[in-house]
């Protein structure tokens, strides 16, 4: 198998270069179809902010496809100098590539271990590859099975397991509490920069109402207009926190805005069920004590970075287990990939036989001719067929089991030399 | 039971209970080591344990007035609800809370099996003296509430510990899953609202029967009819807790703990209309 491997990840690659070789948007389909008509070879391209690799294939070939014909093109496409390049450029032979695109796929390789983005990110290169026509009988096999292998790790390791954004874990929290948001009120405290991203991820689960208060009414007009939410009056505080399900605070307040007693006196008004705080400022908006678990659940930024570390830390634990499938899956995928290229020669093997059976039966049967009924002719032919596959079983049963190291083809040419199997 | 396969009349209380305890040993490995093959494998003894349970029920047919009969048809349901919601709520622990229940219902059920020579199979589930339609809708009602309670009861303890890691600020990820609190709130409120009739119901039919017989008033010394009465008025509080105080979901669940406390009271003690009367 002529499979290689070329390209420069975050690991070993300054983001400038990155973005220099990035094939977005039109430069993919246009470098897809050039790399291809120019070697005649399969392609697939891979080009994340972390990552730009090229799968390349080529079934066959006499001249191997190398990694300094392709630096070479990859300089003249994005105008970089090749000895610049290659100080950053890595390339795999056959089983190295099919082990990292199978790692690439699984998280391994990626700067979050675990991180769901990339499984999406290489099934859009492949199905790229395949709308440009530029996947073929190497590639699409490798890549349907990098997602198949991706999909193993996930379920079967907790590798991808609980979220590692701060915003995603506040999220994680509010959904232990709630189960529909339709008739929820969230109330944002405050217009700091670091809630945009939570607030957008509660905008998300499409609560009944949004109210923003801020010292400044014209940033809580601001805030409000952003999110489709309403302002209210920062001397409405309380009366907010009354009404309120879910809480955003974000102030950059250097004392706490909300001190246990207060939020007591709001407690006792509240009518409805368990609050829940997101207090993500720094320093704090709420005295921690406020939190009892029942009546108001208060998540501040350590505990929502407590939960990141833990979940980063879960994660590594199984990365030995998902390490583990990712060798039993190359393994797997380069003997079927061994025994499909078996098959040509199997067929011929096959053809040679019944060509020469047919052959034996019509002269036989013409001899004979006058001399048997039908029900004799059919069992004789039935016979010869019957022959035919015994003496096939034994070939073609070795065939299919072996699975040579590459470059030894042994069984594969002494079947070719001993029946006399032409190319 | 002529003609009937060999093998399953030689089904035992056994059988089934060794099923579930498996199942649960396997839910709660899967729970803390998560791997596929774990959770099939607790689904299969689960659903094998159902099977032997159900063949039992259908072949050695208890009446449903004596605790041992009453207490493993119970079981039964809430056997059902298990693997209901095991295959239904793949994600969730579910197991490894109503598995014990069942359990240990099955195990409250031996310690009142009937010994040899006891003839309580031939009056069949229903088997209530005298009246048997009324009889029969009579005990329907009361195991349907009991399920209620049941799942009520299941509910609350599944509260609690979501409020405990709530309380923890234990990972979402971590541990256990489990449905939200809102939800398991409306669990326990629906299981509420679905029992207090049934309960009621079947109450009033059952003293009806008692008056349409003409015999004494079996009185409030039995304590079967006292732990179901306490089991009504518990439920009345928690209607009234719920609907007009709007009661926190902790107090509610600690209630319905209550009322299955007094389940079991009631489960404990033989029905005053069963073979014999006596309690």
């Amino acid at each position: 198998m002529n499979l290689l491997l070329v390209g420069c990840s975050f690991k070993n690659t300054p983001i400038a270069m990155r973005e220099k070789l990035a094939f977005d948007g039109p430069r993919l389909s246009a470098g897809l179809l050039e790399i291809n008509s120019r070697y005649g070879c399969e392609v697939a391209i891979l080009s994340t902010c972390n990552r730009v690799e090229l799968y390349l294939a080529k079934q066959d070939s006499p001249v191997p496809l190398t990694a300094d014909l392709i630096c070479e093109f990859l300089g003249e496409y994005h105008q970089v100098p090749v000895e610049q390049l290659k100080q950053h450029i890595y390339a795999k032979d056959a089983q190295e590539t099919i082990k990292h695109l199978f790692r690439v796929t699984s998280s391994l390789d990626s700067l979050i271990v675990g991180e769901g983005q990339i499984a999406g990110q290489v099934k859009k290169t492949y199905d790229d590859a395949k709308t440009q026509g530029t996947a073929g009988p190497i590639l699409h096999p490798l890549f349907q099975n990098a997602l198949q292998v991706a999909k193993r790790v996930r379920t079967e390791t907790g590798i991808s397991r609980g979220h590692v954004s701060v915003s995603s874990v506040a999220v994680d929290y509010v959904r232990e509490v709630f189960d529909r948001f339709d008739d929820k009120t969230v109330l944002v405290i405050g217009a700091g920069k670091m809630g945009e991203l939570t607030l957008k991820h509660l905008r998300e689960l499409s609560p009944q109402r949004i109210l923003v208060t801020n010292r400044s009414p014209e940033k809580a007009q601001a805030v409000a207009a952003g999110c489709g939410g309403q302002s209210v009056p920062w001397e409405q505080l309380d009366d907010a926190l009354v009404q309120a399900d879910i809480v955003l605070s974000t102030t950059g307040a250097p004392e706490p805005i909300m001190t246990r007693r207060r939020f007591n006196d709001i407690l006792a008004k509240r009518s409805g069920g368990t609050i829940v705080i997101l207090d993500i400022a720094v320093p704090r908006d709420f005295d921690p004590r406020i939190h009892d678990g029942d009546r108001a659940c208060l998540f501040n930024i350590d505990d929502l970075m407590r939960i990141r570390e833990q979940t980063l830390a879960d994660r590594k634990k199984h990365i030995a287990p998902a390490e583990s499938i990712v060798d039993q899956e190359v393994k797997r995928f380069l003997k079927d990939t061994k025994r499909r290229s078996h098959g040509p020669i199997i067929a011929k093997l096959t053809q040679e036989f019944e060509a020469r059976r047919r052959e034996i039966v019509a002269q036989l049967l013409a001899k004979l001719n006058g001399k048997l009924s039908e029900p004799d002719k059919a069992y004789i032919e039935g016979a010869f067929r019957l022959l035919q596959n015994k003496f096939l079983h034994g070939p073609i049963s070795a065939l299919a089991e072996d699975a040579p190291e590459p470059g030894s083809h042994t069984l594969l040419e002494a079947l070719r030399k001993l029946f006399r199997l032409e190319e | 039971m002529n003609g009937m396969p060999a093998a399953l009349s030689r089904v035992t209380v056994f059988c089934f209970a060794a099923s579930y305890a498996i199942a649960l040993a396997l839910e709660l490995w899967h729970a803390f080591r998560p791997r596929p093959i774990v959770r099939y494998a607790s689904l299969g003894f689960g659903a094998a344990g159902l099977f032997a349970h159900a063949i039992y029920v259908i072949l050695q047919p208890f009446p449903l007035s004596s605790t041992f009969g009453s207490v493993l048809f119970l079981a039964l349901i809430l056997a059902v609800f298990y693997f209901y919601g095991a295959v239904h709520h793949r994600k969730l622990a579910w197991g490894i809370f109503v598995l014990p229940l069942v359990l240990g219902l099955v195990l409250l059920a031996t310690a009142f099996q009937p010994t040899n020579g006891q003839d309580e199979v031939t009056s069949g589930i229903f088997g209530f003296r005298g009246e048997h339609f009324w009889g029969a809708v009579h005990g329907i009602l009361l195991l349907l509430a009991a399920v209620g309670v049941c799942v009520g009861f299941l509910a609350s303890v599944m509260y609690f510990v979501q409020l405990y890691r709530l309380r923890a600020k234990i990972s979402p990820t971590h541990g256990v899953r489990l449905w939200n609190l809102e939800r398991i709130e409306a669990m326990n409120r629906r299981a509420i609202l679905c029992s207090f009739p049934l309960l009621t119901i079947g109450l009033i039919v059952g003293i009806a029967l008692q008056v349409h017989r003409g015999e004494a008033w079996v009185g409030f010394s039995n304590p079967k009819v006292l732990s179901s009465l306490g089991l009504w008025v518990v439920f009345a509080i928690l209607l009234y807790l719920r609907y007009a105080v709007h009661a926190r979901g902790r107090q509610l669940a600690l209630w319905t703990m209550a009322a299955f406390a007094l389940l079991v009271i009631a489960l404990l003690f033989a029905h005053p209309f069963a073979n014999g009367g006596a309690s």
